[in-house]
């Protein structure tokens, strides 16, 4: 088996903060995107639209999409579990996995993608109106968060999971690279990531 | 159990289509998103996004997002199944229905709401270059799924699943709304999408 990542960009963050947490170790190659290493042919011809990570099993198929990679390990892995245990659990964690991923994280990479001079390398064209409309939501996306996380200490509820996994690599994303930003009032959803980053896989 | 629904929105729909796959019913109120009622303060306790669709549990928690509400079906009753069945099923599965919504139903989606007159009340600032690159990004995706769906009956492999559902539900959004059209070079695209279209569930 083999993973193909990235240092810096989000999507492989959550994949090896998702193995970090269960435990998990595997070979990994690094795709430079920036160099334009995920346009070649040889990987091209892994996943024809060409994104990182990618996951390459022994028989030689090619999985794709961090959230599936992350659901290969976990039903490979069940423990601990960040995907939930029982029906509902697994529900209500899809349910914030998917709007950490859809009004937090994509925003978040519109604004970058669309806003920042760096990124029109993946971006050729770059829309500003875009941009500034993703940061807003992405600021909405926060305030809804902060509030959620008023009531109880993860994001899905009691127990880590793979939607905080999402919102962590999100933020620290956009930090990194001079997206948007947390606000300082949004104490809540500062004392969870503070809570987050202190978890060993924050590093990987 | 209740679910909050509207006939004519794409993210409901593929949950009544997923519930008539499984042989599964269950009682559905309408909330009429023409008439804002998802913006009544009845329905924000419920839920405060005003998202549809809405699955009322019977402990009187609420489950929010198509695809977690799907999910939390499949979990109850696993046959047929829509998600897969191991390891390797589940997480190609998952790429796939991902790939179907990140890559065609959210570019066929925004083209719509920042293009539509129609879809003004829903989106108040429409980015007119933003509408024209996603459905640039449609017209991309429908070929490479073309070309996929040339050695497979399904999106995912010999198995029906979410990610048809997804893709079939998308691709009704985007000629209903004449926001996109398939080519009649698609040929795979087309007997696929005719294929998914006799399904009884088709009709939910």
């Amino acid at each position: 088996m083999k993973l193909y990542d990235h240092p810096i960009a989000p999507n492989p963050r959550r994949v090896r903060v998702f193995l970090t947490e269960k435990g998990v170790s595997i070979p990994t190659e690094t795709i430079d995107l920036l160099k334009g290493e995920h346009r070649t042919p040889e990987f091209l011809a892994l996943d024809p639209l060409g994104r990182v990570p990618l996951l390459v099993l022994d028989n030689g198929a090619c999985l794709a999409e961090s959230v599936s990679i992350c659901r290969y390990f976990e039903a490979l892995h069940p423990t601990p579990c960040l995907f939930g245990e029982d029906a509902e659990a697994q529900a209500f964690i899809d349910m914030w996995q998917r709007r950490v991923e859809l009004e937090l994280f994509l925003p978040i990479a519109y604004a970058v993608r669309h806003g920042i001079d760096m990124f029109q390398a993946l971006e050729p064209v770059q829309l500003a109106d875009w941009a500034e409309l993703s940061a807003k939501r992405a600021n909405q996306a926060m305030i809804w968060l902060d509030r959620t996380l008023a009531e109880r200490p993860f994001i899905a509820g009691e127990n880590f999971s793979v939607a905080d996994i999402t919102a962590m690599c999100a933020f620290d994303f956009s930090l990194a690279v001079g997206g948007p930003k947390l606000p300082e009032n949004l104490a809540n959803l500062r004392r969870w990531r503070d809570q987050v980053s202190d978890r060993p896989s924050a590093a990987a | 159990m209740k679910l909050y629904n509207y006939a004519n929105a794409t993210n409901p729909r593929r949950v009544r289509m997923f519930l008539a796959e499984k042989g599964i019913e269950v009682p559905m109120v309408t909330v009429d998103l023409m008439k804002g009622e998802h913006r009544s303060a009845e329905f924000l306790a419920r839920d405060p996004a005003g998202r549809l669709p809405l699955l009322e549990l019977d402990d009187g928690s609420y489950l929010s997002e198509s695809v977690a509400i799907c999910r939390y079906f499949d979990a109850l009753q696993p046959e047929p199944p829509l998600f897969g069945r191991n390891a390797r099923e589940i997480a190609e599965i998952e790429m796939w229905q991902r790939r179907a919504e990140l890559e065609l139903y959210l570019p066929i989606s925004n083209a719509f709401r920042h293009s539509s007159p129609a879809a003004k009340a829903l989106q108040p600032v429409q980015v007119a270059e933003w509408a024209a690159l996603c459905r640039e990004r449609a017209g991309e995706c429908m070929g490479w799924i073309d070309t996929r769906l040339k050695d497979r009956e399904y999106l995912a492999g010999a198995l029906f699943s979410i990610a048809d559902i997804t893709a079939f539900c998308a691709l009704g959004l985007g000629t209903n709304t004449r926001t996109i059209e398939i080519s009649g070079d698609l040929e795979n695209l087309q007997r696929w999408r005719q294929l998914v279209g006799e399904r009884p569930s088709a009709a939910a």
